[in-house]
């Protein structure tokens, strides 16, 4: 079979003194090669040089937490960019926004981007949290990944939150007015941890400055470093969750009883429990190039999907923000419609019971339910009652969102999406 | 395990990169390819054309396609207009089609130094024709109606001082006669029943304006304001007046504009300075200083002006403060006291009025007319009330009250007016209470007008 173009070049390319230098190996060409190329690389090395084959299947894991993160790394690129233009000012950032759409050079697109990334990025953790709570991926001796996925997963809220602000237009004032008044209805802290947040008790140029140092650095440091414990801990405890018939995912390993044919780094079993050392199952296959290919594949998809929504939709910018005009209703961002959907009801119980109740059981839940039985399955039938549990808390959170968003009206009150509600006069 | 198994993927790398290729591809040329670089074309097109010479048509031949831009960090706005209006300033292009028409009269507003939006509103950073000209959903400032434009130059100029608005020095009169005022609030001053007004033209469109003068309850249901009965022009020009309370503070060099030396502006000044406390004029006022019904045989102008800028430099030992007028402020008072030997110049300082004619002025200044119709005529409707539907007129209010009890009432005011009907809604109108806003002399000079509009001889006879 004729070699594609784009290999030749590479291979011959890999092959030069500069290609060794910069790759080792070329293009692997053996086994040897092929575990080599993943050993010997910075990038690739996080990833084992071999591979389940349980774990390329897209059925099973939807690539679900890999698209989470390349829309993390799309993000990083953009907002990268749109540090260079942007001013955290309430009196510059708006004009600033004007000016990527007027006259910076692809400014738009980068800032749809970014907004429709952020969006998807919030969506696609929420997806990978269902896809590793219906598949049992949590559990032993996964529970603390789960809890660092559960932390991942409010500094994604975070990031989103802070982001949101930062346009300093009404939709932004007013969802960010909106958002940090139900952490205002907490007990005793809520009134502290509101100041604390907005530098004050309205949102303004302090707010914002907060905003926008947690947006750029603090937490996507801190995401940062998560994300690599996440996937440091993925590779420790042996890949991605799989069922017990599909060779056991992990051996434990009595203390002191080495096998005595191999020699292993310490590295390997400083822990009971080691990767799959012991046997040498059929099973895997060489993360180069079955591994990689696909992960690139999905790159593409993901980055071709973005684009394709930054091309075509414009992220909103409303009026410049204004302290005296809220608009009617006053909502926060989607993520957090169903809270305030639920505050509507009652600010104590929605907005601090029911969420403090939410995060605490999800970041427990691998120590709540403890058995092993049903890992790496979708929808086991072991585990059919915590299935329920979370399927209908999920239903409800769903339900109110969308309540929250298409429903709901001037004062709150409830409207019909599909009829046009009475128009409130505004004058123009 | 070989290659094999991946080259199935190989296809959709392919598909995959060629879409994000087209993505790339697709958001460059909506990024590269802009409205305004077509009319810049056009414009270049246009120049070559008029080009008489080589060297000229080379110049324009060598034009660069690129964004203009005016910069107004005082102003806080960046005015892009010209990016598509490129001939504004060449008089060649008059009464050539839009974009590229000439800009008129706009030698004592260089555009360097204005922009375009400060007067003409829209979305100065934008650069598209529909955002530019701000008729799009979440921008607040759509461009004013030509018709309109006036409105603008009350931003920085008193409107009854600027020769070159007329409509804007109607609308103000109107405002002022008609006694929007009794009700409404404008710079502080005027009564609470309806809407302060500091704002209005920043909030309302002109058609909501109008609409809002011939049937106020079509556009605020429930409203009480009378419906107010203008002549064409008179209402374009009320309109106008409310368009340009936008409420903008402009800044530094565009407010000091605010001062355009004339004969109003001086006596202005010349009132709230307190000058009469040591000039008199026509027999009033303080024997400190010189008499000044006829400096202006005494001195000249220059002299006058170097005395409001430093009173020692002319007339050493003179005891007059240096009040450190501005250039314009002095000049407005020298215009003034030029003008001093016109009587009605000189009359028209309140402090030197009788009570019933400064009166006059009170009932004028807070709207009174608005309610109780000019010269307290009355006819003014009010839904409901127990008075006929009307707001009572008040030209024998002198037989019903003593001037105390009048007094009183005017600074009371009455929340509660009688129904006609007890099932309908209480009327809208109503007497508020001017204790808050008007001065206690105002007051007096305003009970003794109202028990001057009694006509002379006439006794409703109890």
């Amino acid at each position: 079979m004729k070699t594609p173009l784009p290999k030749r070049i590479w291979g011959w390319f890999a092959r030069t003194g500069v290609g060794k230098s910069i790759f080792r190996v070329g293009l692997p060409q053996s086994n040897l090669e092929r575990s080599q190329a993943m050993v010997s690389s910075f990038l690739l090395h996080v990833q084992p040089a071999k591979v389940n084959r349980h774990s390329l299947r897209a059925s099973y894991s939807l690539g679900l937490g890999l698209i989470s993160l390349y829309l993390f790394f799309i993000l990083i690129g953009t907002g990268v960019l749109l540090m260079f233009y942007y001013v955290p000012s309430t009196t510059q950032a708006y004009d600033r926004m004007k000016d990527l759409q007027f006259v910076v050079s692809a400014g738009l697109v980068i800032r749809n981007m970014h907004r429709w990334a952020a969006h998807l990025m919030v969506l696609f953790v929420m997806l990978h949290m269902c896809r590793v709570f219906y598949t049992g991926a949590y559990k032993h001796p996964r529970e603390f990944n789960w809890v660092i996925g559960v932390l991942l997963f409010l500094t994604t809220l975070g990031l989103s939150f802070t982001g949101y602000l930062l346009p300093w237009d009404q939709l932004a004032f007013w969802a960010i007015t909106v958002g940090t008044n139900i952490a205002g209805y907490a007990p005793f802290i809520g009134p502290k941890l509101k100041f604390l947040m907005l530098g004050g008790n309205v949102v303004g140029q302090e707010a914002l400055t907060r905003f926008y140092a947690l947006h750029v650095i603090v937490l996507p440091a801190a995401a940062g470093l998560m994300v690599a414990v996440h996937l440091w801990r993925v590779r420790k405890d042996g890949g991605l969750s799989r069922p017990e018939t599909v060779g056991g995912s992990v051996q434990t390993m009595p203390q002191g009883q080495l096998p005595t044919n191999k020699s292993y780094g310490l590295m390997e079993l400083a822990r009971g429990t080691t990767p799959q050392v012991g046997r040498d199952p059929d099973d895997e296959v060489f993360s180069w190039p079955h591994l990689i290919f696909r992960e690139l594949l999905l790159f593409l998809l993901v980055i071709a999907f973005v684009l394709f929504l930054a091309v075509f939709w414009n992220a909103p910018l409303e009026e410049m923000a204004n302290a005296i005009h809220p608009p009617n209703p006053a909502k926060a961002p989607w993520y957090f419609l169903g809270l305030q959907e639920l505050v509507s009801y009652s600010a104590f119980w929605g907005g601090v019971v029911v969420p403090a109740l939410l995060v605490t059981a999800l970041a427990l839940l691998p120590y709540l339910d403890r058995g092993r039985r049903g890992t790496g399955r979708w929808f086991a039938r072991e585990r059919a009652m915590a299935n329920t549990i979370f399927s209908v808390c999920l239903a409800v959170a769903v339900a109110l969102t969308i309540i929250g968003t298409v429903f709901r009206g001037p004062n709150w009150s409830w409207v019909v999406p599909w009829r046009t509600p009475p128009a409130i006069t505004e004058g123009r | 395990m070989n290659d094999g198994s991946v080259r199935k993927f190989y296809g959709w790398f392919t598909a995959l990169g060629l879409l994000v290729g087209v993505l790339v591809g697709l958001g460059y040329y909506r990024d590269e390819y802009r409205p305004w670089k077509d009319y810049q074309r056009q414009f270049i097109r246009e120049e070559i054309r008029r080009a008489a010479t080589p060297d000229q048509r080379l110049l324009a031949q060598n034009t660069p396609i690129q964004l203009q831009q005016i910069i107004l960090p005082e102003l806080n706005r960046v005015d892009r207009c010209t990016t598509c209006h490129l001939a504004v300033e060449d008089p060649s292009y008059g009464g050539f089609p839009q974009p590229l028409a000439y800009h008129p009269l706009h030698d004592q507003h260089p555009f360097d130094k204005f922009g375009c939006t400060i007067c003409h509103r829209g979305q100065g950073r934008a650069t598209t024709a529909a955002e530019a000209h701000g008729n799009v959903p979440h921008w607040d400032e759509p461009m004013l109606p030509l018709k309109f434009i006036q409105a603008s130059c009350g931003q920085c100029h008193e409107a009854s001082d600027n020769p070159a608005a007329p409509q804007l020095a109607r609308g103000q009169e109107l405002f002022e006669t008609v006694g929007c005022r009794g009700c409404h609030k404008l710079d502080g001053v005027g009564g609470n029943i309806g809407p302060e007004l500091d704002r209005v033209g920043a909030r309302r469109s002109p058609d909501w304006l109008r609409q809002h003068f011939l049937e106020p309850s079509a556009v605020t249901p429930g409203s009480g304001m009378p419906p107010q009965k203008f002549s064409e022009p008179d209402i374009d020009a009320i309109v106008l007046f409310m368009l340009s309370q936008t409420g903008a503070n402009l800044p530094g060099f565009y407010a000091s504009m605010k001062v355009i030396p004339s004969v109003d502006e001086g006596r202005r000044l010349f009132q709230q300075k307190g000058c009469i406390g040591c000039h008199t004029v026509d027999g009033h006022g303080g024997k400190v200083g010189p008499v000044l019904d006829d400096v202006a045989l005494r001195r000249k102008p220059e002299w006058m002006m170097q005395h409001f800028r430093d009173p020692q430099s002319v007339s050493p030992g003179s005891v007059m403060p240096r009040f450190g007028f501005t250039e314009a402020e002095a000049r407005a008072l020298t215009e003034f006291l030029l003008h001093l030997r016109d009587q009605k110049v000189a009359l028209s300082i309140p402090s030197l009025m009788a009570p019933p004619d400064r009166g006059r002025e009170v009932f004028r200044k807070y709207g009174c007319a608005g309610c109780h119709g000019p010269e307290g005529k009355g006819g003014v409707p009010n839904r409901n009330a127990k008075t006929a539907q009307q707001i009572p007129a008040l030209t024998f209010v002198g037989d019903s009250y003593t001037k105390a009890e009048l007094k009183k009432f005017i600074l009371n005011g009455q929340r509660d007016i009688a129904s006609l009907d007890p099932q309908l809604p209480p009327p809208p109108l109503y007497m508020p209470a001017w204790g808050s806003t008007i001065k206690d002399a105002e007051t007096d000079d305003l009970v003794d007008y109202l028990f001057s509009l009694k006509p002379k001889g006439e006794d409703l006879g109890f």
